[in-house]
Parts: C-alpha cells; sequence; structure tokens
C-alpha cells in the first residue's frame, strides 16, 4: 500500500537530524560520485541521445540505489525523510500511465512514451516563470494558445498587477495567482479552446496563490500545479503544501526537480543520476502524477546546452525502460524571440525529448527570465516533435541532426551579454496576434534549413 | 625539514584536492618547520584558491569540487588565523582584499544554489563568509552584519517577486543609518547590473567568479574609503 502523506510528514517530524551543509556535501555530492564511479558512468559531448541501453540502463540502478540509500530531506525539519526497501517501487508502480487532461473537446490524454515512439509528442506550450508584465500577459498567452498544434498550456509569471510590484508571500501574490488564470481561462475562451488543460499558477510563487487558485473557476481538477523539489533532494513544508492542497481536491501534480548540471551531482552522468533520483523520491514526497525533466545548466542555465540535453535524454530514456511513466520536458533557450538561434535551439531540443520519449513543453525563450517568448517558437517546437516522431527517427539520425544544429547556435553560449531577443511585442502584432514580418521570415528560413538538413517530414 | 617550496606545493594541492584533513596536517607543518604564515596564505592556500577557481570556471570542476576545496581552506585557516590576526595587531601584515562577508537569500525566496557558489567561491578564495541560508528576514541579516562587523553584505533572490525585498534591506540600511558601513552586492538570476544601480546596491555579478572580484573591488574600495591602503 502506499505511503499516506502523513507518514511522510511524520518521517520528516522524526528523522535523523542533517545540516543542510552536510547533507548537500556528504551525503549528495559524496553518494553521487560513488555512484558516478560504482556504476562507471560516462557521458560523450558527441552523442547527445545515448544509442546505449546498458549506459541508460545502469544511470537508472544509479539513481534507485541514491533514492534508497539517501531518501529526502527535509529543510524545514532538517531531518531525512527516510524510505522503507519497496516503498520507491512501489511508488514508481502507482505512476499513472495515462492522464486526461483537460475537459471537453479539448481533452488530451497524456500517456508514457516509448523511446522513438511514432505516437506523436503532447505539444505544452508556454514560458512557464518567465516574467511578464501584466499588458502582454494576455496577448502572449493568447499567441500559443491559438496554435492548432498546441496540445495544453501553461504560462510565465506576472510582474505586477494594477502598476503594483507582486511581492513573494504578499496578499498580492494571491491576486496575482487570480489574474493569471483570468487571463489563462480568458484567452482559451477567446481562442475557442476552453477546455484545453493547464499548468498553471506560475504565479504562485509560494503556497499562497497556489492555495488561493484551487477553485473550478480558476484552476480545474482536470489541470495541474508544479509540486517543485529543491536543490537536492530536498522539500519543505511549504512546497509540501502544493502537493497536500491537491489531495482532496483532486487536481494533477507535475514534480519539477530542476537538478543542477554541474551542481552537487558534478557532471552530466551525476546530475543525470540525481534526476533519476529526484524523480523516484518525488513520487512519494510531490505525490506526482507525471514528471517535468527541466535540469538547469550551472553557468548557461539554458536546456540546450550539450550536457542538459543528455541528461533530458537519459533520464526519460532510463525510465522508459525501467519504471514507465508519464515524463514532459522543458525547453528553454538561451536566446529569445526574433533570432534565428531561438528555432535552432528549439529544433536541437525538440529532436532530443521527442526520439527518447518525452512530451513537449515551451519555450521559456531567453532563458525563461524575460518575456521574450512567442507562440511562433512553441509552433516550431511542435512541429519539430511530430516531424521526428512522423519520420520514425533513429537515435542515430537524431544525433546526426543535432550535432548539426548545434554549429547553429552554440556560439551563444559564450556570449556574455546573453542572446535575449526583445520582447513579445517586439515580434508580435498585438492587434493581429500574429508575428512581425521579420520574425515569420526567421522561421520560414530555419524551417526550411532544419529540413534539407534531414527532417524531412518537417512540414 | 622540507623545503618552504616544498610545503606550499603540498598546501596548495591540498587545497586543490579538497583534502581537509591534508591542509590542515600540511599547514601545521610548514608553521611547525617556520615557513611565514603570510607565505603560507598567499602562495600555499590562495594559489590553490586559484587554481580551483580557473578549473571551476573552464568547467572541469563542479560544484562539490568548489564545497570541498572551500572546506579544505578554511581548516587550513584554522591553523595560520591565529598567526596571521597577531601580525595584523602587530602591523606587520594586511587582508589584502578579502574580508568579512554576510550572505543570505531574502526573505520570501527559497532558492540558494546561486548564493551557495558564490559564498564556496568567496571562501574558497579566503574571505570569511556567514551564510544566513534562505528566507532570511532582512532585519537578521543586518543584525548578523553589524554583529559580525562584516564589509559586504550579499543577498541574492532568484524570484522576481523576491527581488523587491533586496531593494527594501537597502533602503533599511538607510533608515537605519548603517547604509555607509556595509558594500551591498546583490545577485540572481533575473538581477542585472540595470536593476542592482536602480535599488542602490553596489554592484552584481553574472557568475561566482566575476562575484570573487566584485567583492575584492569593493574590500579595496572600502579600505581606501577609510584610508587604509
Amino acid at each position: 500500500m502506499l505511503l499516506s502523506y502523513q507518514e511522510i510528514m511524520d518521517r520528516a517530524n522524526r528523522g535523523p537530524y542533517i545540516t543542510e551543509e552536510d547533507w548537500d556535501l556528504e551525503k549528495v555530492a559524496m553518494t553521487t560520485r560513488r555512484m558516478v564511479s560504482k556504476y562507471k558512468l560516462e557521458w560523450d559531448p558527441e552523442e547527445i541521445v545515448p544509442d546505449d541501453p546498458a549506459l541508460v540502463d545502469a544511470v537508472f540502478e544509479a539513481g534507485l540505489e541514491l533514492a534508497r540509500e539517501l531518501g529526502a530531506y527535509s529543510r524545514t525539519t532538517e531531518r531525512i525523510i527516510e524510505f522503507e526497501p519497496g516503498e520507491l517501487e512501489e511508488g514508481m508502480k502507482r505512476m499513472p500511465q495515462t492522464l486526461v487532461m483537460g475537459e471537453g473537446k479539448d481533452a488530451r490524454t497524456l500517456y508514457a512514451r516509448r523511446i522513438m515512439d511514432e505516437r506523436l509528442p503532447l505539444v505544452w506550450a508556454g514560458n512557464p516563470g518567465a516574467p511578464t508584465p501584466e499588458h502582454l500577459f494576455l496577448p502572449s498567452v493568447m499567441s500559443w494558445m491559438q496554435e492548432p498544434i498546441v496540445d495544453m498550456v501553461t504560462c510565465g509569471t506576472l510582474t505586477h498587477v494594477d502598476g503594483r510590484e507582486v511581492r513573494t508571500g504578499d496578499p498580492i501574490e494571491i491576486i496575482s495567482t487570480r489574474r493569471e488564470l483570468l487571463y489563462m481561462r480568458q484567452g482559451l475562451q477567446r481562442v475557442g479552446r476552453p477546455g484545453m488543460g493547464m499548468l498553471a499558477a506560475q504565479s504562485s510563487v509560494s503556497e499562497l496563490g497556489d492555495l488561493a487558485v484551487a477553485h473550478p473557476d480558476y484552476l480545474r481538477p482536470c489541470d495541474s500545479h508544479l509540486v517543485p523539489m529543491l536543490n537536492e533532494l530536498k522539500m519543505d513544508h511549504r512546497n509540501v503544501s502544493r502537493a497536500v492542497n491537491s489531495l482532496e481536491y483532486g487536481m494533477r501534480n507535475a514534480s519539477l526537480p530542476c537538478v543542477i548540471v554541474g551542481g552537487l551531482g558534478g557532471d552530466a552522468p551525476g546530475s543525470a543520476v540525481v534526476n533519476v533520483a529526484s524523480f523516484i523520491v518525488s513520487n512519494l514526497t510531490c505525490l506526482s502524477d507525471y514528471h517535468l525533466c527541466h535540469p538547469i545548466h550551472m553557468r548557461h542555465v539554458a536546456t540546450s546546452t550539450r550536457s542538459v540535453m543528455w541528461v533530458e535524454a537519459v533520464v526519460q530514456m532510463a525510465f522508459e525502460r525501467n519504471a514507465p511513466c508519464i515524463i514532459v520536458s522543458d525547453i528553454y533557450p538561451k536566446s529569445g524571440a526574433l533570432t534565428r538561434e531561438l528555432l535552432y535551439e528549439t529544433a536541437a531540443n525538440a529532436i532530443a525529448i521527442t526520439v527518447a520519449g518525452g512530451h513537449l513543453e515551451g519555450c521559456g525563450s531567453a532563458d525563461g527570465n524575460a518575456p521574450n517568448g512567442t507562440g511562433l517558437e512553441a509552433r516550431f517546437m511542435g512541429e519539430v516533435g511530430h516531424a521526428v516522431a512522423r519520420q520514425g527517427m533513429t537515435i542515430k539520425e537524431a544525433n546526426t541532426l543535432i550535432l548539426k544544429l548545434l554549429e547553429k547556435y552554440e556560439h551563444v553560449f559564450d556570449q556574455p551579454e546573453g542572446n535575449a531577443g526583445v520582447a513579445f511585442d517586439q515580434a508580435y502584432d498585438l492587434a493581429t496576434l500574429r508575428p512581425v514580418p521579420e520574425w515569420q521570415a526567421m522561421y520560414d528560413e530555419v524551417k526550411a534549413d532544419v529540413r534539407e538538413m534531414g527532417l524531412e517530414a518537417l512540414e | 625539514m622540507a623545503s618552504e617550496e616544498k610545503h606550499l606545493e603540498e598546501i596548495k594541492q591540498a587545497v586543490i584536492d579538497g583534502d581537509s584533513h591534508a591542509s590542515a596536517q600540511v599547514t601545521s607543518d610548514a608553521v611547525t618547520d617556520g615557513v611565514d604564515p603570510l607565505i603560507i596564505l598567499n602562495d600555499g592556500l590562495m594559489a590553490g584558491a586559484d587554481v580551483v577557481g580557473q578549473r571551476f570556471e573552464a568547467g572541469e570542476y563542479f560544484l562539490p569540487e568548489l564545497m570541498l576545496a572551500g572546506r579544505a581552506l578554511k581548516a587550513a585557516m584554522a591553523v595560520v588565523e591565529p598567526l596571521l590576526q597577531a601580525k595584523y595587531s602587530s602591523g606587520e601584515a594586511d587582508k589584502g582584499d578579502t574580508g568579512v562577508v554576510v550572505m543570505a537569500t531574502v526573505q520570501t525566496d527559497i532558492h540558494d544554489i546561486g548564493k551557495n557558489i558564490v559564498a564556496s567561491m568567496l571562501t574558497a578564495t579566503g574571505f570569511e563568509v556567514t551564510d544566513l541560508g534562505v528566507d532570511v528576514p532582512l532585519k537578521s541579516i543586518i543584525t548578523k552584519a553589524q554583529e559580525i562587523d562584516a564589509n559586504i553584505i550579499g543577498c541574492s533572490a532568484l524570484l522576481t517577486t523576491s527581488m523587491p525585498f533586496m531593494r527594501d534591506l537597502i533602503d533599511l540600511l538607510d533608515a537605519m543609518g548603517e547604509r555607509e558601513r556595509f558594500k551591498v552586492m546583490v545577485g540572481g538570476a533575473s538581477v542585472t547590473p540595470e536593476f542592482a544601480e536602480k535599488i542602490g546596491a553596489d554592484g552584481t555579478a553574472p557568475n561566482a567568479v566575476d562575484a570573487v572580484k566584485l567583492a575584492k573591488r569593493l574590500i579595496r574600495q572600502q579600505r581606501e574609503a577609510k584610508g587604509v591602503s
């Protein structure tokens, strides 16, 4: 029988005490290092999607052993949440293989994808967490809601409401999260897709906003929200409150461990091990219905770096082969709207995720750090993912294409100023909600180029 | 008796290896053999820290190596610090361009990886860092800075909706008449130089390596302002 949440809270209150620094270094870093060595894990920066099932399985085994050995850390109580033999395995077994998101004619069924699956990945469009001024919020989310290829939507975080700065934990956070959901529901109505599923309450940076929108007028039970894990393998009571809030309301929980690649896990293999362990533990600590795979590059942030794409791919494949579950992987390119690099980064990331058995979420353009995302790159993300599946692309073919795409954008990681592009209102005509001609022309040009490079099914 | 050069090389290597036990031991051996503690600090410990910083910057070292080097440095400093303090009080040496830093993720924000990396880099390069953790009330940050007579307050926020609290910290320092006493560094994924300037901070840096450079520059400015060479 699955652990009750009260039992997990009891363990957080009575588990062994350890300082956070010792948890980070002695437990997470040192144990991960030992696992990488024990399982002889290495990665090849020239092979972004690992074409070696034994390596993939070893990453899974190492992650499972890490999760068994460590458990999770409660930052609130400074105690270790330990698990008994079999509990983590039971948590993996209960993970849904399908999940209906949204309602009515707009409902979509998320499913556990397979490696090189010819079924289309679902397209979850938006720039989760990107700071967005109120006047740009509705038009920007509508720019991706209106794209026919999009299955579900998400959004940025409101930075102001009614001219007032939003502050975490302040009563205004309740107002901003409710305002976000009002705009989301309004946007879906206006594009004629009112039942579309959402991953929202992105303006809820503490638990306040989340609690304030668990109501059918805002987030419906057919929607989902994030339950983050803290770096690495940590929870706190504030984030636990988000999960507990869903228990009776029945909303879906998406676990979000943003493993830092280059952080406590070290290089890509160790980070993948930590990510696998985080998903396994989050089945219980976050009451996950599905997982969001969003490793972050320690220096570049973006998911389109070689190491982060490798981690996303190997983690998806590890679960597909050993403990199938629904994984949606994030695309956070370094570049922003009205840059060619944004589209090349999106293509590379989408190819790696799709061929490795994930669904697509994005794009958090400009590192998700500015309101510089538009519906056009979300459309492109979906088109590339669909083309990969339709074409029946192999891992080998995917790797060849990704290496070509890397040549088109990898220089942005050496640009000290980044490549943030422009804000939404400079890339889209706000009156027509269409890309400005220059942005449309870049899209047409890059799309033709990617097709020419080998993605023949790109329509 | 080993040569000074050999001692310094062992100390440097212990920091690079992140070996706390070895760094304390070889530092102690060097002191016993009469190596000047300031030379141990600059040509052994700091030289090792420089290598760690370079390897981190080059992507050869990751966060654990940085944290281990910080621990190794701390262990060695416990040996040489009393000797150095004796020198400071007699005016034989100065602290160079390092100092005392209080670091915290400001109230309402619980993200700390960036702060931890900067804290580790500062520690690994010779700063004395008190890390107050995450979600720290502004008054607690200031109180700690006063208590330990810090040179720099380093505060961080990842969430854009927590960033305003960094401005509040500076406003509170102003209101308390303490703004001139501390240099304030701010950081976080969305923090830009423009934001730092707008809220009246003394600077920000895009990464941990540049944060150390900034901290050293601020220390030099502070010392110059006080007329200390």
